[in-house]
């Protein structure tokens, strides 16, 4: 199943982003080690070197707040989000 | 000044309901603040609690609590590519259950109200600041102003970032990823299997967990977010592969993730403040030995103990001694463990276990089911000379253990 797909299970309120990222600073990063970490493919590549935060599809568990070396990510928690229904 | 109540919780996990259990039992009046709907809706763990601390707090919570099976049965798997090797330690015991979160802490929320405490869902904290005496906690509802705060707010402890006592860095944590499967184990009732594998993301710091609850079982693994950063391995794509390598069929019911405190002993982070204590997974405290994963536990008896904690600072009319919390946590089993988990906790941390030593073992019973040259301790000497080791080097990274 891909991920999308599993995330899709999950039930949500999505509500704004509570996501900010300064790519600029992601123009100067090769490695996007936020790509690697965040379990639920939020951060995404663009062409240009920047970095599009899906912040709908967050799991809040928490990783953005060290998932980025250079201080790109600025994370808060969502006032919704995400209903676990098993944890 | 007037506050608002004796004392605010901040999150309604396991550590926080405790906490506010303990507080209301002992006659304060205790405002618990959640961000999800309803307990346990933000919550994530691998799956299974040790008992012994919530059977201090409620006695017949066997009879009474949604517990999932006794683990009776502990599987330890080491990889190395398509050859593993696998052990199993079965005894008959209620030590420990398979648990899922959203369940066993809405239950327990509900025992929190019955003991008094005043709940509110949705309940963001987005502030803290120092007032009055006291704290005054910023929500999506409003200010609660309280001459104590518990602070049960989870792995990434914001309320200790707001009160400007607490960073967070990479090498505090680990990341875990984990799958609701629906499928019947095949167990008898009253039993459960926990298993651990290693050897399974080729040398991300970490290994993989299996739970079997009732109907279902909890599959996931957690590894170091520094060893993600490094080898850049994608967390979001490694547990299909895991589900299908367990042979587990089944429809997936939930896909989750959270981050887990790993910091040790000497790593935890500041556990009080005045007006302040810390418990749970927001102070850091979790144990992994190589044997036993604790985090429940250790959130339930430092929440249980947080709340006696502030039955005394109400009674002393000084809520600035939370000190005094910290020295009932060292007086306790929650510090006594985590301290003595320390060394194996160090011991964990050394790469060969994860790159090294899965690969040695699998060569070694490799050659020992094999026709040829079969004395175990020369295969095993020849095979780790093969990686610079000896079995000296190999006796002093276990001794870390004992």
């Amino acid at each position: 199943m891909n991920l999308l797909k599993r995330l899709g299970l999950n039930k949500y309120e999505v509500g704004e982003s509570h996501i900010r990222v300064n790519v600029e600073i992601c123009r100067s990063c090769e490695s996007k080690p936020c790509i690697a970490v965040c379990p639920a493919g939020t951060y995404e590549a663009q062409p240009d070197g920047t970095i599009v935060a899906h912040y709908e599809r967050c799991l809040e568990c928490g990783a953005a707040l060290v998932a980025c070396p250079y201080g790109a990510i600025a994370f808060k928690w969502p006032e919704k989000g995400i209903s676990y229904r098993y944890g | 000044m007037s506050f608002d109540a004796d004392v605010a919780v901040v999150g309604g996990g396991l550590g926080g309901l405790s906490a506010a259990i303990s507080a209301a039992k002992e006659g304060l009046s205790v405002v618990l603040l959640e961000r999800g709907a309803y307990s346990g809706s933000k919550n994530v763990s691998g799956g299974r609690i040790y008992v012994h601390s919530l059977l201090k707090l409620i006695p017949d919570a066997l009879e009474r609590a949604p517990l999932e099976r006794p683990i009776t049965r502990e599987t330890y798997e080491v990889r190395c590519g398509d050859r593993r090797v696998t052990f199993t330690f079965q005894k008959r015991n209620r030590d420990s259950f398979s648990v899922l979160r959203a369940k066993l802490d809405d239950w327990l929320s509900h025992e929190a109200e019955a003991a008094g405490v005043l709940t509110s869902f949705d309940t963001q904290v987005t502030g803290a600041r120092r007032e009055g005496g006291g704290i005054t906690v910023e929500t999506n509802r409003g200010e609660f102003k309280v001459p104590l705060v518990i602070e049960a707010d989870g792995v990434t402890a914001p309320t200790s970032r707001y009160l400007g006592i607490r960073r967070l860095t990479p090498e505090q944590f680990m990341v875990g990823v984990k799958e609701v499967v629906a499928t019947k184990p095949e167990l008898p009732e009253d039993e459960g299997e926990a298993k651990v594998v290693l050897g399974l993301t080729a040398g991300l710091k970490g290994g993989g967990f299996l739970y079997t609850n009732r109907e279902s079982v909890s599959i996931g693994f957690t590894v170091k977010v520094e060893s993600v950063q490094e080898k850049l391995v994608k967390t979001s794509e490694l547990i299909e592969d895991y589900r299908e390598s367990l042979g587990i069929e089944g429809e997936v019911l939930e896909y989750s993730a959270h981050l887990i405190p790993y910091m040790g002993y000497r790593g935890l982070p500041p556990l009080y403040a005045p007006n302040l204590m810390v418990v749970g997974d927001a102070a850091g405290m979790l144990i992994s030995d190589g044997f036993v994963i604790r985090g429940m536990d250790l959130a339930i008896g430092s929440g249980t103990i947080a709340g006696q904690v502030a039955a005394k600072l109400r009674e002393m009319n000084n809520f600035t001694r939370t000190d005094i919390y910290q020295s009932q946590l060292e007086d306790s089993f929650v510090m006594r463990d985590i301290k003595a988990a320390w060394k194996s906790f160090k011991g964990l941390s050394n790469p060969r276990f994860y790159e090294v030593y899965p690969q040695v073992i699998c060569d070694v019973l490799d050659s020992m089911f094999s026709v040829g040259d079969r004395r175990l301790l020369k295969v095993a000497q020849e095979r780790l000379r093969k990686e610079g080791l000896g079995l000296t080097s190999l006796a002093r990274d276990l001794l870390w253990f004992t």
